[in-house]
């Protein structure tokens, strides 16, 4: 059950975090569909960051001497920088919808179709291959908070809900939960959550009001451009091992999904993320899932073919999807680039 | 609207157009900019630092050697083609790549390595490609990394019978200029199970890259496998194993294999055998995370990480230094259109002991066992199609 818990939050905490990025964007009227390649690029940035970091001989220092609060420093600075240049990347997407009035889906597929290449061309001009890896090390013994960390005991019991939160664990996982919870109180508890809400729905009653559309806009897309970068390193930290190729297995396109899915609002999504994250866990290891922890392997005694569970996660998607989108509807304005003198 | 704004619609635009533009011209597979392609790095990127300097300056290990280097005609007599994957996997690539570093820089010869276009999913065509390139770029002997090479490697031997080619996990294929090179990786990989059995581990896992389809991953496998039972059954005990091909069929690392890697440890595994090139990102990242152990493969691969138990090595670098050396002594013949299989008699494959981080199984044991499989005492089976799934004596296989 730890097990199965701490997976699920693995995958499902990097989507959340993205789907809420494309909330974010889509709430103030542009359509990110850019949230795939700013995922790339952000976790090209935060691994080139780890990397170039671990030159560094006091923070090599700090990791043989063990002082792991120096390495979760380390790791939130990584996602800070990851979340910059996501919000400067996603600076394309806002100027071309914004002050071009482009048609925001195109603009969208040239930054996806940007960022792999981008990153992998400098991927390979910086370690002479497809992969960026840390410089020494892996993301676990960088990065991982475990028992012994804590000053534990390695064989220590510390009780279920110690052992699942506090062993084997990512600060990212827990930061990105708080700073989704903080943002979906943002968008809808405070003035600036109404005004960006309002950009999305009708921009020209906003407007008529005194507030700044294009400013509005581009506070969207920036939050989410850093929201979308940050959650790029994080699914690259967490479960690739701290390595940029140039591809995040489509989640920010699952980010998409699990957003309409969502129906937009922050509590659904989460609710969507971590459906998608637990059969993705099923799928890649069912037959070591032991429930209720008495050593019955039931989803492997099932004999189920394992291709059935590889494709459960999809499977799950469409189903919730062909339920739930009759009700589902997007801010009324978004796609559609605000014109001033358009009533 | 005003002019900047224009012009910079126009930058925009551009930029975009051409970021599709380039997108489309790598999709399609001409063999033009392939070939530019696999001619640049050696000059653009010469200037690349080495990425991990050797501890003792004595001896000139393969890392000193730039993977890169610059001949003074741009012609490379040692080409190197890598198989799918990274050139530094830190495996089987790399490995091989260094007897060629190894032997061309101790020769004072030039070298380069060509890698196929499209990567994981590379065809005999791009295959094909980079042999060309190589041969085209005054190769006078080709190294060829991985059996998928076989349908490119018979086209490029019989359209250059001058030029000789080594074929690394290869067999012969008809050809006079092609010296098959394989390995008896059965024999390794029953040292390494038998080594972590007697060490102690009871539960034992396999992840092996190809899906299934690598004979040289199947021959370690099915090994491993032999080598866990035998030492069980000298101990008198029962040893449980998984035994997966279902990711890393490109050999590469993957969140999934991560995922199934840290439950199998999570249930009990205590270490893992990760038979395939990038695989053991992965598998080494979950049993950092769970104080776990791996095997690693090919190459001894303890410098990689603190979790690497032993590697079942297989001596590729020497291997190819010693094919090497007898086409430049004239001796190809000798090798030349047929199979060789190196085994433990031509000290080939075995256990890293010096970096071994085994507590009980002990370095005199191990010489024993190798000296048996040496001697043809101990004969491993190397049939691992109809071997595998038998009722092993002391062993539980969950082939998964």
């Amino acid at each position: 059950m730890t097990f199965l818990i701490q997976q699920t939050l693995l995958y499902a905490v990097p989507l959340m975090i993205v789907a809420l990025a494309g909330v974010f964007a889509e709430r103030s009227g542009i359509i990110n569909l850019a949230l795939e390649g700013i995922m790339i690029f952000g976790a090209f940035v935060g691994v080139l960051f780890v990397r170039l970091m671990q030159g560094n001989p006091a923070i090599m220092g700090a990791f043989s001497a063990k002082q792991w609060v120096t390495l979760q420093g380390l790791e939130l600075l990584a996602m800070l920088v990851a979340a910059v240049f996501g919000a400067l990347f996603s600076l394309l997407l806002s100027f071309a919808s914004v002050n071009l009035r482009a048609d925001q889906t195109i603009g969208g597929t040239a930054l996806n179709l940007m960022a792999p290449a981008l990153v992998l061309f400098l991927v390979r001009i910086i370690s002479n291959q497809n992969t960026l890896q840390m410089a020494s090390g892996d993301a676990a013994s960088w990065f991982m908070i475990k028992k012994t960390t804590l000053g534990f005991d390695r064989k220590a019991d510390l009780g279920f809900l110690g052992n699942t939160l506090l062993h084997q664990v990512y600060l990212a996982t827990y930061i990105c939960i708080i700073l989704f919870v903080v943002l979906s109180i943002l968008l809808y508890k405070t003035k600036f959550g109404l005004r960006l809400r309002s950009c999305g729905e009708n921009p020209q009653a906003a407007d008529s009001l005194g507030i700044n559309v294009y400013k509005m806009r581009y506070a969207g897309t920036t939050i989410s451009g850093a929201l979308a970068g940050m959650g790029g390193f994080v699914y690259a930290l967490t479960t690739a091992n701290c390595a940029s190729t140039g591809d995040v297995a489509g989640f920010g396109f699952l980010a998409l999904a699990v957003m309409i899915f969502g129906n937009w609002k922050p509590g659904n999504i989460a609710g969507a993320a971590l459906i998608f994250g637990l059969f993705k866990c099923v799928a890649a290891s069912y037959p070591s899932i032991d429930i209720n922890g008495d050593g019955v392997y039931l989803l492997a005694e099932l004999g189920i073919s394992s291709h059935l569970y590889r494709m459960l996660p999809y499977i799950i998607t469409l189903v919730v999807l062909a339920f739930t989108s009759k009700k589902s509807r997007a801010p009324k304005a978004e796609g559609i680039p605000y014109d001033k003198g358009q009533r | 609207m005003n002019k900047t704004s224009k012009l910079l619609a126009l930058l925009l635009s551009g930029s975009m157009m051409l970021s599709l533009a380039a997108c489309g011209g790598g999709a399609t597979t001409t063999p033009a900019p392939e070939e530019s392609k696999a001619a640049e790095p050696a000059q653009s990127q010469a200037a690349e630092p080495v990425e991990s300097k050797a501890v003792e300056p004595a001896e000139k290990t393969a890392d000193d050697i730039p993977d890169n280097m610059t001949s003074a005609d741009g012609k490379y007599e040692v080409a190197f083609i890598t198989d799918v994957g990274q050139l530094k996997d830190k495996s089987f690539n790399q490995g091989t790549y260094d007897g060629v570093k190894l032997y061309a820089d101790a020769n004072g010869l030039s070298y380069k390595y060509y890698q196929p276009a499209n990567g994981d999913q590379a065809t005999d065509d791009d295959r094909y490609d980079a042999m060309k390139a190589a041969v085209d770029g005054g190769a006078k002997v080709v190294v060829c990394a991985g059996f998928m090479q076989e349908g490119a490697l018979k086209r490029a031997a019989e359209e250059n019978p001058e030029v000789p080619f080594v074929f690394i996990d290869g067999y012969p294929i008809g050809l006079d200029n092609v010296a098959g090179i394989s390995f008896q990786e059965e024999q390794s990989g029953y040292l390494a199970g038998y080594a972590v059995v007697k060490e102690g581990f009871e539960k034992l896992g396999f992840t092996g890259g190809g899906g299934g389809t690598n004979p040289a991953c199947c021959r370690f496998g099915y090994g491993f496998v032999q080598g866990a039972n035998a030492a069980a059954a000298e101990m008198g005990k029962n040893v449980e194993m998984n035994y997966s091909w279902e990711y890393g069929a490109s050999f590469s690392a993957s969140p999934e294999l991560q995922t199934m890697a840290n439950g199998w440890y999570t249930s009990g595994t205590e270490v893992i055998f990760a038979c395939g090139g990038s695989m053991f990102q992965s598998v080494s990242a979950a049993a950092s995370a769970n104080d776990c152990f791996v095997v690693g493969v090919d190459v001894d691969q303890s410098f990689e990480s603190d979790t690497v138990l032993t590697s079942a090595m297989k001596g590729l670098s020497s291997a190819v230094q010693w094919a090497v050396a007898k086409v430049y002594d004239g001796s190809f013949a000798e090798i030349g259109g047929q199979g060789t299989a190196l085994g433990a008699k031509d000290d080939a494959v075995g256990l890293p002991t010096a970096t071994w981080t085994m507590e009980t199984y002990t370095v005199a044991e191990y010489e024993a066992q190798l000296a048996d499989i040496v001697s043809g005492k101990l004969a491993i089976d190397a049939d691992y199609e109809t071997g595998l799934e038998q009722d092993w004596s002391n062993l539980k296989l969950n082939i998964i």
